[in-house]
């Protein structure tokens, strides 16, 4: 099994379960009372609603979910398609709708309990007086952000059960309770305005599902699994909820909820009229699991979306520390568990309807992730990356994200005037923070961006090299040392302009160990003079060639890692960057920091050992495998850009089966019409006699690790060390063919 | 590898299997180790797994963490194997590591704690010297450490 397989652990029903738990929680434990005094006889059409808007953008999230399986859901979603502003937004709405939503849950888990043990009123605490059930709120939050915070495993297996259970309380009471129901009790119709208003608040019923996508990483078959377990979530809980109002408006004549006193819980009354006091201890307990396990998974949720945020630097990564014994982490967890019980404690000193005040809030901040992500499907769908290729794919688009999109906005329009104004503000700060935060740190571009920059050149690639999709093949020069600074970009626009990419380049600013990076990036000016200079001209060089150029500074400690984030973080497919004795990194540090990283090569990197880049005669030693792929790719590029003259060597033990397996390889790599050179004897030598005719060699690391060996020494090494000319060392990454990356076929 | 190893065949220390939690862990440990100069190191990580649920740390984030604890480990030994689990029971996950590698023993430096601290973190080291088939060696803390 891969390393990847092993990481895959939830099943399809651990994959439904974690959104059935989430939402099956407060919403239909809590909410039906006030849904039926707002809405009437439309309460169920609340649900009904409210579960549609959901089913749309739940379809919208498996795609994504599927084409994108990273940690972070529905934030992660949103910041790659449309970029770090509304990215932003949707990390701070996703964080703080679910410290909103987790508020909600523990006030919801504070009335049921404060049913079981009878209490009610006010409680004084020095100068402010909190309601009973906001201090069994704080109590029971306290305890479920310490569980979180220590990380107690023996939680995990209890969801299991407790959806088990609460389906079964549901079922039970659902069966009996149908048998019950007369048509005549239901409550007066009281229009649509209030069952959408209804439906505003109680959509906070709904906020599971996106949470199955952010453990996509750790699904098994995620293809199949995702999509049926976030869809079916979403259709299995809006059933229940509809036949659960249902009864409920139908057993119990009309006017009898509206007419409960306030510490009462509408499902407990209704379940003691239908099935006595069992019932209502069955209510009772259900409720308690219910709130107490969304509460739970919206904790652990939160870390998830504070990971991701922290992950493109949306904020500061500090944030997501792993804890050095309880393997949590423990920050992001703290952070959100103060903010949830800070909530609590506002809520009731602001007043009014504690419940729907919170639930709103929460509801409000999702319905704009969900809207958002909507209009990332589409944006998606539209700019169509290469990368983007979704087991599961939206029937009906665009008229179903387009819909989703709508719905989800629209719906904010019923919310309460005051949730309103002050979810806005959250938006507002989200995009102050971007503005003074975010705008200058962030590592990722928006798809949307990417798109709308990408020029259509009219001179494209020649005709047997097509592209497989325009402009979205990104190659990313890392730039330390200015000296080789033109070189690395010529050679880089060169592949770009054939694979009709863009090139992206990074500055990385190395700063001592004891130096932090958010200091380093506060004072990059101090720290790096030339970093602007540098970019320009590399914007400058980039232009001639008439290629698309981004520019990005990297403040780090240790350079290879970082190139190699920043190349996760760009999405780039090839890496060009330069490589002396004294680049990247002190001498003396470099071969710690290249063990680490030589394991595994992100993308496809080209190192070139530059004495001037004249591609005139391109040299090509091969002995065939995956890297000399590579070679022979990029000498294909030149040869297209630069017409150059292309010579391949093989060295073998018996000239005659050199000869053959060269001609077959050159063949097979486009290669064919090209000087075929074979020589017998040392390998080292042939290369470098070969290499005094050339202006450019182009090797496979032939093993993995190349870069492992620009400091181990290898043939490769001595190679590049002595020969003349510029030398462009080549490694693949290995999961997928750069053959057919490069080439766009197999 | 060392191939001098099975001549060492009977040395405790032929091929020492270095279960690592963090960096900071994974680097006192190794320097714990090296005055006693083991053939062969082989660091591991357990990514430790919900099994049913989900995680308590991104897999992403629990890869980078082993990353970073081999790296701690082979400033010390750079010839160190890594070997990384994904299990629920940690200690499980270290006993068939230990068999998978054929470790000698298994090396790790306990890591302390107030009683509280080892009960809520769920304390490896009792069930890593008892329930296990290799020998099990513990190093010493540096005092300096707290």
């Amino acid at each position: 099994m891969s390393e990847e397989e092993l990481a895959k652990d939830l099943g399809p029903l651990a994959a439904l379960t974690i959104g059935v738990g989430t939402m099956i929680g407060a919403g239909i434990f809590v909410l039906p009372g006030d849904a039926i005094s707002t809405a009437g006889s439309l309460a169920v059409l609340s649900f009904v609603v409210g579960g549609a808007i959901a089913l749309l953008t739940a379809l919208s999230a498996s795609e994504l979910g599927t084409a994108m399986p990273r940690s972070g859901g529905a934030y992660y979603y949103v910041n790659h398609a449309l970029g770090p502003l509304l990215g932003s937004i949707a990390g701070w709405a996703n964080w703080l709708g679910l410290a909103f939503a987790s508020a909600f849950y523990m006030v919801g888990f504070g009335q049921y309990i404060g049913r079981i043990v009878g209490v009610a009123g006010t409680v004084g605490l020095g100068p402010v007086e909190l309601n009973a059930v906001s201090l069994i709120a704080l109590a029971g939050g306290a305890f479920f952000v310490g569980v979180n915070y220590v990380g107690a495993k023996e939680t995990g297996n209890l969801q299991n059960v407790i959806v088990i259970v609460l389906v079964a309380i549901l079922t039970v009471f659902t069966l009996i309770g149908g048998f019950q129901a007369d048509v005549s009790n239901l409550p007066r119709n009281e229009g649509i305005t209030p069952m959408l208003t209804a439906t505003g608040f109680v959509f906070v019923s709904y906020l599971g599902f996106v949470q199955i996508t952010s453990v996509a990483e750790e699904i098994k078959d995620p293809g199949k699994n995702l999509p049926r377990a976030v869809i079916g979530s979403v259709v299995l809980v809006t059933g229940i909820y509809a036949l659960v109002l249902f009864v409920m408006s139908a057993t119990v004549e009309p006017g009898f909820i509206a007419s409960m006193g306030d510490n009462q819980i509408a499902v407990v009354q209704v379940a003691e009229r239908l099935l006595g006091p069992v019932g209502a201890v069955a209510m009772l307990f259900g409720g308690l699991l219910a709130t107490a396990s969304s509460a739970n998974a919206s904790i652990l949720a939160s870390s998830r979306i504070n990971f991701a945020m922290g992950r493109d630097r949306v904020i500061s990564p500090d944030l997501n520390v792993i804890h050095p014994r309880f393997a949590t982490p423990y920050r992001s967890i703290g952070i959100t568990g103060g903010l949830m019980l800070t909530f609590i404690v506002g809520v009731d000193l602001v007043g009014g309807n504690a419940v729907t005040t919170l639930s709103g809030i929460a509801s409000f901040l999702h319905l704009i992730i969900y809207g958002l992500l909507n209009v990332s499907l589409i944006v998606m769908r539209v700019a169509d990356p290469p990368d983007y290729d979704p087991d599961f794919r939206v029937p009906l688009s665009p008229l179903t994200p387009v819909l989703g999109a709508i719905t989800s906005f629209a719906l904010i329009y019923y919310i309460e005037p005051m949730v309103t104004a002050f979810g806005a503000a959250i938006v507002t700060w989200a995009v102050v923070w971007y503005a003074g935060y975010a705008r200058e740190r962030s590592l990722t571009t928006g798809v949307l961006t990417k798109y709308l920059r990408e020029p259509r050149l009219a001179d494209g690639p020649v005709e047997d090299m097509p592209a497989t999709d325009g402009g979205d093949y990104r190659i990313l020069v890392p730039l330390a040392n200015p000296e080789h600074e033109t070189e690395l970009i010529t050679l880089a626009s060169a592949i770009a302009r054939q694979r009709n990419g863009t090139v992206v380049v990074t500055h990385i600013v190395t700063v001592p160990d004891q130096t932090s990076l958010e200091y380093g990036a506060e004072h990059i000016e101090d720290l790096d003079a030339e970093s602007e200079s540098l970019l320009q001209s590399a914007r400058e060089d980039a232009d001639t060639y008439g290629v698309p150029v981004e520019t990005h500074t990297i403040v780090s400690h240790e350079s290879f890692e970082e190139i190699f984030d920043a190349a996760e973080t760009h999405d780039a497919d090839l890496i060009v960057m330069g490589w002396g004795p004294d680049s990247h990194g002190a001498p003396g540090r470099i071969e710690g920091t290249f063990d680490e990283i030589a394991q595994d090569v992100p993308c496809d990197v080209l190192v070139l050992r530059d004495r001037g880049f004249d591609p005139e005669h391109v040299l090509v030693p091969t002995a065939g495998g995956p890297d000399s792929e590579l070679s022979a790719g990029t000498a294909a590029l030149l040869r297209a850009e630069y017409d150059s003259e292309v010579t391949l060597l093989h060295v073998a033990d018996d000239r005659e089966e050199g000869e053959s397996f060269l001609e077959t390889w050159a063949a097979e790599h486009d290669l064919a019409d090209t000087t075929l050179r074979v020589e017998t004897g040392d390998v080292e030598t042939a290369i470098e006699t070969a290499a005094r005719d050339a202006s450019l060699v182009i090797v496979g690391a032939t093993e993995r690790g190349l870069l492992e060996r620009l400091v181990g020494g290898s043939v490769v090494i001595d190679i590049a060390e002595d020969v003349d000319c510029s030398v462009l060392m080549a490694e693949r990454q290995r999961d997928r063919s750069l053959w057919q990356r490069l080439f766009g076929r197999d | 590898m060392n191939p001098d190893r099975d001549a060492a065949g009977g040395a405790i220390l032929g091929h020492a299997l270095l279960p690592v939690a963090d960096e900071t862990d994974a680097r006192a440990t190794a320097r714990a180790l090296s005055p006693y100069d083991p053939d062969h190191v082989t660091a591991m990580h357990v990514v430790e797994k919900g099994e049913g649920v989900p995680d308590k740390t991104p897999v992403e984030q629990s890869e980078a963490v082993a990353q970073s604890a081999y790296a701690a480990v082979r400033e010390v030994f750079p010839e160190a194997d890594t070997h990384t689990a994904y299990r629920r029971d940690v200690v499980e996950a270290i006993q068939e590591a230990a068999e998978a590698v054929e470790a000698s023993a298994i090396v790790f430096q306990p890591r302390g704690g107030s009683r509280l601290i080892q009960f809520l973190s769920g304390d490896t080291t009792i069930k890593l010297v008892t329930e296990t088939e290799q020998p099990v060696i513990a190093l010493p803390r540096e005092t300096e450490e707290t």
